[in-house]
């Protein structure tokens, strides 16, 4: 337990003109399940390439399970599941072969897990690859990631083309998988909702710097939502209080504020203003475009 | 122990967790001795995520609240009369907080207030 799965200093990667990653400094252990958020482009693909050393940095560090990235070997990829955002199998074989094939590479492979999984998430092993939906193909790829009771786990929007049940059945199995093997497990996707339900740590990028890595219960501590109404006189045109982070709806008479809620004071500010404050929880749909923010500056 | 969780509301899971359990110890339904679900247990049972689960049960041992046990589940705390009616004093003050509030916007006085709440008690015991 606590063992740094991913380290990042410095981290740079360019593609030419492009900067897809800059300056990343990051440290990553278990068990956790990571939820890796930002817009498209944000570079959330290029860094789970990094961790896997398929791409290597232009500038700075990457060691993923102790090793630097470049001298990765199959005793530390044998500890490492992917599921890559458009896998790709052996299309002559199928399901079942494909599995059995890969389980040769793993000393850990799970027999019990595969036959337990395949059949959790619908998965026909006798089915031919060529025929494999794109949600089938998902599926065969989870089972594939999972079975070799891997430390580490990436996960790239593996929910896209799973139907809503096998998506449920999916982020309740990362439940238990974490909890059996003390996994770190990473998880980019789009879906905040269904990220929100499942992971306990958000690594949120954007333009290719990291705008938050923190507890998703601490980001919720640290932001709120402020509704202000005025009492008898108008509000001012803009608030000039440093926690205030966000002003997205500013009327004469009515405001909706995003605030830091360390320094913020609702009955000063009430007094202040001459106005009443509804103080409200952010989820982390709520959350997002102001960790996004963050980033820009 | 029957707990709810909204991932979705904004609360931290965590802090929901602890306020429940919290409230279900001050008022008796949790009593000393009695055990705790585990981790897993509670994350199988919540679809919640294990290590927001080992956050909110370290932080109420921390507060004396939860005792663990090498070994065996974890269970409720003996606390003195005295300590338990603080502690329910404390958690229905958080929860008329918001009620306040409203009540001020709506100009309420403390008396109609009071008023209601008497009446809203009494209609739940009859």
């Amino acid at each position: 337990m606590g063992e740094l799965v991913f380290e990042a200093s410095g981290l740079t990667k360019e593609f030419g003109e492009v900067t897809a990653l800059r300056d990343v400094s990051l440290s990553l252990s278990g068990p956790s399940i990571i939820g890796l958020i930002g817009r498209n482009a944000s570079g959330k693909t290029t860094l789970l390439r990094h961790i896997v050393g398929l791409q290597l940095p232009t500038r700075g560090q990457a060691r993923t399970l102790g090793v630097a990235t470049r001298n990765l070997r199959h005793e530390q990829l044998a500890r490492i599941g992917v599921v890559p955002d458009a896998p790709t199998f052996i299309r002559w074989m199928s399901a079942g072969e494909q599995l059995r094939y890969l389980s040769t590479f793993y000393p850990r492979w799970d027999l019990e897990r595969q036959s337990f999984l395949a059949g959790l998430l619908d998965l026909d092993l006798q089915a031919d690859i060529s025929g494999l939906s794109t949600g089938s193909a998902q599926k065969l790829a989870i089972v594939a990631a999972l079975c070799p009771r891997p430390d580490l786990i990436l996960l790239d929007e593996p929910v896209s083309n799973l139907d809503p049940i096998a998506r449920d059945q999916f982020l309740r199995l990362l439940l238990e998988v974490v909890q059996e093997d003390h996994a770190t497990i990473v998880i980019s996707s789009h879906v905040l909702h269904d990220i929100e339900s499942t992971v306990d740590w958000i690594v949120c990028l954007n333009n290719g710097t990291v705008a938050a890595d923190a507890a998703l219960d601490d980001l919720k501590d640290q932001y709120a939502e402020w509704r202000v109404l005025a009492r008898t006189r108008d509000l001012p045109d803009r608030f000039a209080d440093a926690f205030v982070v966000r002003q997205t709806v500013m009327e004469p008479r009515r405001a909706r504020l995003v605030v830091r809620t360390a320094g913020a004071d609702v009955r000063a500010f009430e007094h202040a203003h001459d106005a009443d404050v509804e103080v409200a929880p952010l989820n982390l749909p709520g959350l997002f475009p102001i960790l996004v923010d963050n980033g820009r500056h | 122990m029957l707990i709810t969780i909204d991932v979705h509301s904004g609360v931290p899971a965590y802090r929901q967790l602890v306020d429940q359990i919290r409230i279900q110890v001050a008022g008796g339904r949790l009593q000393p001795g009695e055990e705790i679900p585990s981790t897993r247990a509670l994350s199988a049972e919540l679809s919640l995520n294990p290590m927001t689960i080992s956050r909110a049960y370290a932080l109420l041992e921390e507060e004396g609240l939860l005792e663990r046990r090498p070994g065996l589940p974890l269970v409720v705390r003996a606390r003195s009369g005295a300590t338990s009616a603080t502690a329910r004093g404390e958690q229905f003050a958080k929860a008329l907080r918001p009620l306040a509030r409203m009540a001020r916007q709506l100009g309420i006085s403390g008396k109609e207030a009071s008023d209601a709440l008497r009446r809203l008690i009494d209609d739940h015991e009859r």
